[in-house]
């Protein structure tokens, strides 16, 4: 980012080839939308590249991607909701990090090999992505989908680390009774 | 342990974000706890869902991506090469043209007078000296002259160079002429090294002794 202030292609050609693909991701898997992903990919880059001067190297440059990732992303989401296009966000009967149901369900034939097997399976997973509350999809898309640590996590989100546990195990729970939903 | 604690811990450990000391209570607990196990299992099968998530990026993501960040001035446009080369091959150029310009004007000017700045420089030799010069050899000088200190160069330098126009050299005065010829000889070094039709030493000759 220093050598991208200071004005070089270069810098900023290198900064892209090592994150766009997590970006990506990270937007397919918040918008579950392939198109939209891109889209909105773009506008994260964007929006890295005029706040590149507000970026310290104090900070932790994924952690400070992934929070204008996510911000973009949400805005994405949002605008799309007003003009009626897509719906991604809706609040669980879950809320956030309210204490609930600890039980974990899923239909047995949950096998990680049939799993990998299955040519609709990524489809139905982001599909029931899009069903879990941002707060859990985000931290749950952030660890197990981009790698962070919930160190990480918890500084893009704001949180502490263990709001982050708290939001990733609902997740996987939630997530469990979604796929079993999809792939019934 | 209950089963509660279990499978919130046993997230964690999945992550390998759990203490060493909580991921040996969650082994403690599941050895015992069919339930648990099971949703292990099923937590793990998350993982190689969200492996299948991955998307394929479009080809021209970056170039949309780039022309955008141009447009907006976010991004350096990158210099082509040529544009490069030329940059630095720009002065080379400028001073070969220059150079080019001078040898052309300098062939095309017309032979006037020299300039007032190097009128001084320009050594005026007497019509008499070239009277002589152009006599010799054969018909002696219709007036005795004074001896040049150089009378051989000043007889090449009546000689012009081949491919020297001099049609208009009648109607210059003899001053103007000599200083026309030192010129040309200035211009063309090489006919001043050419051998001469006269000796040097000649003029020293006794007239009888003179070679034709």
């Amino acid at each position: 980012m220093e050598l991208y202030r200071e004005g070089s292609r270069d810098a900023f050609e290198e900064l892209f080839s090592r994150h766009h693909r997590r970006v990506i991701q990270f937007c397919y898997r918040m918008t579950g939308d392939r198109a939209r992903a891109e889209e909105a990919a773009q506008e994260v880059f964007l929006r890295i590249a005029r706040a590149a001067f507000t970026y310290r190297a104090t900070a932790k440059f994924t952690t400070w991607m992934f929070t204008i990732a996510r911000r973009t992303t949400l805005n994405f989401l949002r605008d799309e909701k007003e003009t009626g296009e897509k719906v991604p966000l809706r609040n669980g009967p879950w809320g956030e990090d309210t204490p609930g149901s600890l039980q974990v369900e899923g239909p047995a034939e949950l096998d990680p090999e049939r799993m990998a097997w299955s040519a609709q399976l990524g489809e139905k997973f982001v599909e029931a992505l899009q069903r879990l509350p941002e707060t859990y999809r985000t931290a749950f898309v952030l660890n197990r989908g981009d790698g962070l640590s919930y160190e990480e996590v918890a500084a893009v989100l704001g949180i502490t680390v263990q709001a982050v546990k708290s939001r990733i195990f609902r997740a996987k729970e939630m997530l469990l009774g979604e796929i079993s939903a999809v792939l019934r | 342990m209950d089963c509660g604690e279990a499978k919130e811990l046993l997230s964690a450990c999945l992550d390998g974000e759990a203490s060493p000391k909580d991921s040996r209570r969650v082994e403690e607990h599941l050895a015992g706890c069919a339930g648990c196990k099971a949703v292990e299992r099923r937590m793990r099968a998350l993982d190689v869902g969200i492996a299948r998530t991955e998307t394929d990026v479009s080809p021209d993501f970056r170039d949309r991506l780039f022309s955008r960040m141009e447009a907006e001035e976010l991004l350096p446009k990158r210099r082509s090469l040529f544009a490069f080369s030329f940059r630095w091959a720009a002065l080379p150029l400028a001073a070969a043209a220059a150079l080019g310009l001078f040898f052309l004007m300098s062939r095309e000017a017309p032979r006037g007078p020299a300039a007032p700045g190097l009128a001084p420089q320009v050594a005026v030799i007497p019509p008499e000296t070239l009277q002589f010069a152009v006599n010799r050899p054969g018909a002696a000088p219709s007036s005795p002259a004074p001896v040049p200190e150089s009378p051989a160069r000043t007889a090449r330098e009546t000689r012009p160079p081949e491919g020297t126009a001099v049609a208009d050299r009648g109607e210059l005065a003899a001053e103007e002429r000599e200083i026309v010829a030192y010129l040309e000889i200035l211009e063309d070094p090489s006919s001043f090294e050419e051998p001469g039709e006269i000796d040097e030493m000649e003029m020293f000759l006794p007239e009888g002794g003179k070679q034709g």
